[in-house]
């Protein structure tokens, strides 16, 4: 099955796919948003009055949330407008609407807004000048604190052999999703309607009910295609804004950021500051520390988990018989933090892999044997006390040694070849439901994401169905329904589609089958489908009927429906080993080794990718055309994070680089069509053995460049990303 | 604010523009005065090429060019795909080799490839291509089916 069978190619390149910028109804007006003009401070006043004035123009602000929500907003931790402390600049503080764009441009700024402003915390280190001490957890900059031991760690770092300490520095980085976040919203009634892009439409309709003190039932949210999401777009942004300004005009109103402001106001992962060391005795690591500092920015909900789960990538996929890790979120005056294609682990590794090579050269062995010696395998425990199940990262290990030493070997002067290791989990998220319906002539997906453009919904789940039903996909296809109408799912996000989702594909697959030998009097083993001229028919031994003559009247017009469900797999980790917080407990292992070769500049310290392959454990790759998709397009955003981008805050909280010319992601001259390899047999949680593939081909990719420069050049860089000017500041040469 | 006039030919149609700001941009006049939203807008700095469109069969980027500018102009977008040779070839090459995944992006690639074709011919080296794109941003695909849609557009009989 080829990536051409996907059915949205056609809409997509005709021009015809409606994604959230280009949603329109008729009468809307356009909105814009007031924003915050300091990074932190007292909001002392927010003068609506000269907005109002102008023509035309709706305002809607802190004082109006009473009138235009009944019930009360609900959340007090994420106030739509802030009303007392002003938390980071471009904090929409207040939302104008106009007949045009202009208009509402010219609406926002004559909105007269007093902040008085107070110090603003922007870089985490300046928190903790010493690092954290023992009562660090009580600094009121500190809003999440885990801490988990292990062993005798202490008895380890006093008998190793040697001890390696060393100091991380990871960069800001934003998703960059080429479409903007946009939104069109209607109020009628009581009933709250949005079009919007969006990885999470439940996640959405959750939001919104939250935050506007409306319940689920009033809230609707339809998916518009989206123009990539990398995580940007699961949590809701412009939605509360759109809706009340349309419940205050009695219009629909158009909320979307121009790309400026998609900088500013998005929700990135920041930086963070990491110390490690680790406890070598006979050539066996004895002990491990890990000390995470994690700037979260304006805080959410979340940063528990944010804090929590980066601690498992620091440790990296490696057995440690005493350890002892804590982890501090750090409040700061930049927009939330929010979620980037497998969360800050692409920094972990990079932090876990050169960590683990220095740790190597140190003792004297071998860093690739250092590493396999280290591996967990099946059967091994985690850190965190979770047993290790089918893991092919010591086979894809294998194969990227040999590949790095045949590329070294043929290397000009100049070039190096680095190895770089990876893991991940699919999640199931908050689980979810898949609704089939099979009519007389085709088998539909009802469903309420439309995926964000990796295939994982439009051939994910068909191939899925393909395989459960055997079905042709051309008589599969998917219907995108509003909230009102799909079935409830949490969205696009973590890997999850397929792995989570395909798994109530394949138990509503099973219905569909059960429900046909039931109504056919023959056992479930037996019955098979197939496609006959126009009809579906359902075979058994000695029985051949058409699906249409199976319906029953009241089905004619719809079909049989069956329903699948998943639900996220119960917490393994061993909490004994908790001292306080939470850790992400895994639902499978995926692995990945990919192997880069670089050339540095001698005289600037710029980077060149040169060649780049990749050995991805995918369980089972379900359509194995879209599968080397997500590893080539995770490749090139794992190189962007490993060499160029770098949002940057000046010391009064402005991001100093809005825009694609100084916030660089990487060109397609920048990235080679990199050689992909699947790694097939160690099956994951997903249907048939299946492991989610959205995120674990960008985790690798900063450690793997970062080897291969320390190669190349010898230069030992523990700072993301490794921009020319940091590689020659390694290598003295500024 | 002055108001300005102008006649284009977009994709075939005349458009008469009257009684628009002169300092409209071409892209938004395509997407909301004349509906034709095929072209996307994405940074609007001329940073991404998502807007990319012919004026008179050069690439252009629609977010950087006044529409008053243009005046007198033919005007091509995806939206005319099925009108023109190289857009359709494109269009046919990008389907077959998978040479996108969120789309977004596509629309630019697709113009801008057609107008290197128009401008270089089809016997262009495919590098020579490939250097003509580095203006247009994807961040799903990693390039690497886009490469292969270049070259398979490249070679696709006429």
């Amino acid at each position: 099955m080829s990536a051409a069978s996907r059915s949205d190619l056609g809409v997509k390149l005709a021009g015809r796919a409606e994604y959230g910028v280009d949603a329109e109804l008729p009468g809307m007006l356009w909105a814009a948003l007031v924003p915050s003009p300091v990074a932190h401070g007292r909001l002392r006043r927010v003068d609506l009055g000269p907005a109002r004035a102008l023509p035309g123009v709706v305002a809607v602000g802190a004082d109006d949330l009473a009138t235009l929500l009944p019930r009360g907003a609900g959340d007090a931790e994420r106030p739509i407008f802030p009303a007392g402390e002003v938390a980071y600049r471009h904090q929409p503080l207040a939302a104008v609407a106009a007949p045009t764009l202009a208009e509402a441009r010219r609406a926002a700024a004559v909105v007269r807004v007093e902040v008085e402003p107070g110090p603003a915390l922007i870089d985490l280190e300046t928190a903790f000048p010493d690092w954290p001490g023992p009562d660090g957890a009580r600094s009121p900059h500190v809003i999440a604190h885990v801490h988990a031991r292990h062993g005798d760690v202490e008895g380890a770092f006093r008998t190793a052999e040697h001890v390696v300490e060393e100091t991380y520095r990871t960069s800001s980085v934003h998703q960059v999703a080429l479409e903007p976040h946009a939104c069109v919203a209607t109020v009628r009634g009581d009933r709250w309607t949005v079009r919007t892009t969006t990885q999470s439409p439940f996640g959405v309709r959750e939001d919104l009910s939250l935050l506007l003190g409306v319940p689920e039932s009033s809230v609707v949210v339809e998916g518009t295609w989206v123009g990539g999401g990398f995580g940007g777009k699961g949590a809701s942004l412009l939605e509360p804004y759109a809706l009340l300004l349309a419940r205050a005009a009695g219009r629909p109103v158009r909320l979307a950021l121009d790309y400026r402001e998609e900088f500013e106001l998005g929700r990135t992962t920041l930086p963070a500051v990491i110390r490690v060391a680790t406890a070598v005795r006979d050539r066996r690591i004895v002990g491990r520390r890990v000390r995470l500092l994690l700037d979260v920015g304006a805080s959410l909900p979340g940063r528990d988990f944010a804090t929590g789960y980066s601690i498992g990538f620091l440790l990296g996929p490696y057995v440690t018989p005493t350890f002892e890790v804590e982890g501090y979120g750090i409040r700061t005056n930049k927009p939330p933090f929010g979620p980037h294609r497998a969360p800050f682990a692409p920094q972990c590794a990079f932090v876990a892999e050169s960590h683990i090579e220095e740790v190597a050269r140190v003792v004297g062995v071998d860093p690739v044997r250092f590493r396999a010696e280290h591996l967990w395998r099946e059967g091994a425990t985690t850190p965190l006390g979770q047993p290790v199940g089918p893991f092919g990262l010591a086979a894809a290990l294998e194969r990227a040694d040999a590949l790095a030493r045949r590329w070294r070997s043929e290397a000009p002067a100049g070039h190096g070849v680095g190895v770089g290791l990876g893991f991940w989990s699919t999640s199931t998220g908050a689980g979810g439901e898949a609704r089939l319906v099979l009519s007389a002539t085709e088998l539909r997906v009802e469903q309420g994401e439309r995926g964000i453009g990796s295939g994982s919904v439009l051939r994910g789940l068909v191939a899925v169905a393909e395989r459960a039903l055997g079905l042709p996909a051309d008589r599969i296809r998917i219907e995108y329904l509003s909230t009102a109408e799909a079935p409830f799912d949490s969205g696009v996000y973590g890997s999850r589609t397929v792995g989570a989702l395909g798994r109530a594909i394949v138990e509503a697959s099973d219905a569909v089958r059960a429900d046909l030998a039931g109504r056919m009097a023959v056992a479930v083993a037996d019955v098979s489908l197939a496609v006959e001229g126009e009809e579906i028919v359902v075979h058994a031994p000695g029985v051949r009927r058409t699906v249409r003559s199976l319906l029953r009247p009241d089905e004619a017009s719809r079909g049989i429906v069956a329903t699948g469900r998943h639900f996220a797999k119960p917490n393994a980790i061993d909490e004994r080993r908790v001292v306080t917080g939470s850790f992400y407990p895994y639902t499978d292992f995926t692995g990945a080794a990919h192997v880069a070769e670089v050339s540095v500049d001698r005289e600037t310290g710029a980077v060149r990718v040169e060649r780049y392959a990749a050995f991805q454990d995918v369980g089972v790759a379900v359509d194995p055309a879209t599968a080397r998709a997500q590893v080539e397009g995770g490749i090139a955003m794992g190189l962007g994070i490993a060499l160029t981008e770098e949002a940057l805050w000046s010391a009064d909280g402005r991001l100093l680089n809005p825009h694609l010319l100084d916030y660089r992601i990487p060109t397609l001259g920048e990235v080679p069509v990199p050689e992909v390899t699947f790694v097939e047999g160690f099956l994951g949680a997903g249907p048939f053995g299946a492991k989610g593939l959205g995120e674990p081909p960008i985790i690798p990719v900063p450690a793997a460049v970062a080897a291969a420069v320390r190669d190349a050049s010898g230069a030992h860089v523990t700072e993301l990303p490794l921009s020319a000017e940091r590689v020659a500041r390694t290598l003295k040469l500024l | 604010m002055t108001e300005t006039v102008a006649h284009l030919t977009v994709d075939g149609a005349p458009a008469d523009l009257a009684g628009m700001p002169d300092d409209e941009r071409l892209l938004d006049t395509l997407r909301w005065r004349l509906g034709r939203k095929g072209t996307k807008e994405g940074c609007r700095t001329g940073d991404c090429g998502a807007c990319t469109v012919l004026v008179d069969g050069r690439s252009t980027l629609a977010c950087l060019t006044l529409t008053r500018e243009v005046d007198g102009s033919d005007v091509t977008t995806i939206d005319g795909a099925a009108r023109d040779a190289e857009l359709s070839r494109v269009t046919r090459a990008f389907a077959e080799a998978g040479a996108l995944q969120c789309g977004y992006c596509t629309p630019g690639f697709v113009v801008a490839l057609a107008g290197l074709l128009k401008e270089r011919g089809r016997a262009a080296p495919l590098e020579e291509l490939l250097d003509g794109l580095q203006g247009n941003l994807c961040r799903c695909t990693g390039y690497a089916a886009i490469v292969r849609g270049v070259a398979l557009a490249r070679e696709e009989a006429p």
